[in-house]
């Protein structure tokens, strides 16, 4: 049987929903409960919602494989569905990992700098002497009006006692 | 009256016009709906004392709102369903060189709407609130499961797709310490997840986060076009003429509409513009600019917006995701949305809505003669404009508890709402279901401790009969409207 264009991977997302349900399934089940008597138990719930998501992604799966393929936010039903640019996608997701990874060891100004850079560069912008420069300022701005006038502690990391 | 006395303060209304400020400088920034806009601007008000930061909150609400409808004018780029309609006949208008006008009936529109629906909004809360007080457990979890439905199965395309989405969102609700038995669920082991899962970073990482993976993979060769204003923001005579009558319909449409959960603000709008575009004496114009399709959707959003307050005020029940961001702007002031509000914590109330009336005049004396300022925001390069939001986004979710998890959360959830984008996800039902899950669970236990553990008592009073009876109406409605839709066309073939 043939799937329309992007179905495939719509069936692989939609089979990870169904993984997930089975997670919280799994997760219930082996944890044990407090020795003292509830009316209901803390379990009804979690089991409750595993087994809608299990359902409604198999039901979702089955509708998929009947060519009921999801049509991309800002796409018309029907046509060719973009390609997304994986190189692209590397670029902002390794942006906001470095912030992640940054933002405690060397301090807001320098995650949030790096991040902002790597964003404009995901976004098409050519000329990186200004965006490094300008993103670097305005994060400087930002740190400066966050922390001295609201009262919102970032991080100083490597700044810290200037 | 009191409200009004301790909402105009000097130092409150410097607050206010403060946050009308920001919200119209945020919400007019292309792709940023009010609710991501509110979100966003969260951190900003955690400082402030709870009086103050309710105004300034009220404030950026309007705001948002009113700077969404510029972009859609100028740029046809809705940031959320409601404008949707703005933009179709607002942003024809404009290519028409009529954005002045368009722009001026939008915001004044909104004005009338918005003022004549926070007027009914401080008569019915109360007494709604007073209702609501009788409402019991079982009830609760009738009405929760009527407001997932409607929303779940209105919005967007596909149902399936929208129940999926409110389960992710009752899955990440589950996550942490349970309230009563103190039984650790799903967080594999990390301390830093009994707390349970942030709201906020939630929401604005689902917006922004997943725009930006979105936008930039997808769609990076496209650009914007704005379109200029010729001229002053400022209507003809005729433009009044036209304009007054589709406000006042749009309020009375998008009011009501906005109490019951109904899916949010798009079926009103969609209403408001077909009933215009049957009554219009220029129905030729209709789908080239016509002023009556900007007045009166826009005014329904508006009154939409506050009639949704309603049922967050007066149930602690929010309709839409705008609502639901205003839910937890409110739990990050300590203040607990529902009956008992209006009992223990009246004075903010009417502190609250007296700075929604405030809010909605500040922006109309502000915002007209500013227009050509927001309009030059629009010019920001989409690189810098994305990397701002990306940022802003990511220090709102570490400076929420100076957490490293929280930022951790945000990224894997700006991943899935990349995910959700790509395949038609709607994202409202998965907030709703985050907001909501913890509570659902909560007044379905107490239902349930209260019977003993007799299950038929969830259904058991009249209320609840006719909730359940709403509740398959609005799961099957969708269903049989498709198969009239079919049969309809079968005929005709």
């Amino acid at each position: 049987m043939k799937l329309p264009q992007g179905g495939k991977s719509e069936l692989t997302f939609v089979g990870s929903l169904f993984l997930l349900g089975s997670l919280v399934f799994w997760d219930t089940w082996r944890t044990e409960l407090p020795a003292f008597n509830l009316t209901i138990s803390p379990k009804v719930f979690p089991y409750a919602i595993a087994t809608l998501l299990m359902v409604l992604s198999a039901l979702l799966m089955v509708a998929i494989l009947r060519g009921d393929v999801a049509t991309p936010e800002g796409a018309e039903p029907g046509q060719p569905i973009h390609k997304t640019d994986m190189k692209i996608f590397g670029i902002v997701i390794g942006s906001l990992l470095s912030f992640l990874l940054l933002i405690e060891r060397a301090g807001f100004i320098i995650a949030a700098s790096i991040t902002f850079f790597g964003i404009t560069v995901a976004f098409g912008n050519k000329n990186h002497a200004r965006a490094g420069i300008f993103g670097t300022l305005f994060i400087t701005v930002v740190y400066l009006s966050f922390t001295r006038f609201l009262n919102v502690q970032l991080p100083a990391g490597i700044f810290k006692g200037l | 009256m009191e409200g009004f006395a301790s909402a105009l303060t000097l130092s409150n209304l410097g607050f206010g016009l403060l946050g009308t400020f920001l919200g119209t400088l945020v919400g007019v920034l292309p792709g940023i709906g009010p609710a991501l806009a509110i979100a966003l601007l969260l951190p900003i008000t955690y400082t402030v004392s709870p009086a103050s930061a309710l105004i300034m909150f009220a404030a950026i609400y309007y705001g948002a709102m009113y700077g969404g409808s510029t972009t859609s004018i100028l740029l046809n780029t809705p940031g959320e369903s409601g404008s949707v309609i703005t933009a179709l006949e607002g942003n024809k208008m404009a290519r028409r060189g009529q954005a002045g006008a368009a722009l001026a009936t939008a915001a004044i529109g909104s004005f009338v709407a918005g003022t004549i629906a926070t007027g009914i909004l401080a008569f019915t809360a109360p007494s709604i609130a007073d209702l609501a007080i009788k409402v019991g457990a079982a009830e609760y979890v009738a009405l929760m499961l009527v407001a997932f439905t409607t929303v779940s199965s209105l919005l967007g395309a596909s149902q399936l797709r929208g129940f999926i989405a409110l389960s992710i969102g009752l899955v990440l609700g589950l996550v942490g310490a349970d309230l009563q038995s103190g039984l650790s669920r799903l967080t594999f082991g990390s301390d830093a997840a009994l707390e349970g899962i942030e709201t906020v970073p939630v929401i604005v990482s689902i917006f922004a986060l997943g725009e930006a993976l979105y936008i930039a993979s997808r769609f990076k060769d496209e650009g914007w076009k704005v379109i200029s204003i010729k001229g002053k923001a400022l209507m003809s005579r005729e433009d009044w003429k036209r304009s007054w009558k589709p406000w006042i319909r749009g309020t009375f449409l998008g009011f009501p509409l906005g109490v019951v959960p109904a899916g949010g603000s798009e079926v009103p709008t969609f209403l408001s513009y077909s009933i215009e575009k049957k009554l219009t004496k220029h129905p030729e114009e209709f789908g080239h600019g016509a002023i009556e399709g900007v007045a009166g959707p826009e005014a329904a959003n508006n009154a939409n917006a506050a009639g949704a307050l309603v049922p967050l005020l007066a149930l602690g029940l929010p309709t839409s995701a705008t609502a639901a961001v205003i839910l937890v702007a409110f739990q990050t002031y300590q203040i607990q949305p529902g009956p008992t509000l209006f009992l223990t914590n009246g004075a903010l109330i009417w502190t609250l809505i007296a700075s929604l009336f405030i809010g909605n005049a500040l922006l109309l004396v502000l915002n007209l003669p500013l227009v050509r300022f927001w309009v030059k925001l629009l010019h920001v390069p989409r690189p810098y404009l994305f990397a701002g939001i990306v940022t802003f986004a990511l220090l709102g979710a570490y400076a929420i508890n100076t957490s490293v998890f929280d930022v951790q959360v945000a990224i894997a959830i700006g991943l899935v709402g990349f995910l959700f984008r790509r395949f038609g996800m709607p994202i409202t039902p998965l907030i709703l279901g985050l907001i909501l899950g913890p509570n659902l669970e909560l007044q379905f236990r107490r239902a349930l401790q209260i019977s003993a553990g007799d299950y038929s008592t969830l259904w058991a009073s009249p209320l609840s009969k006719i909730l359940y009876a709403v509740l398959i109406l609005a799961l099957f409605t969708p269903i049989i409207a498709r198969v009239m839709k079919k049969i309809r066309k079968d005929v005709i073939a």
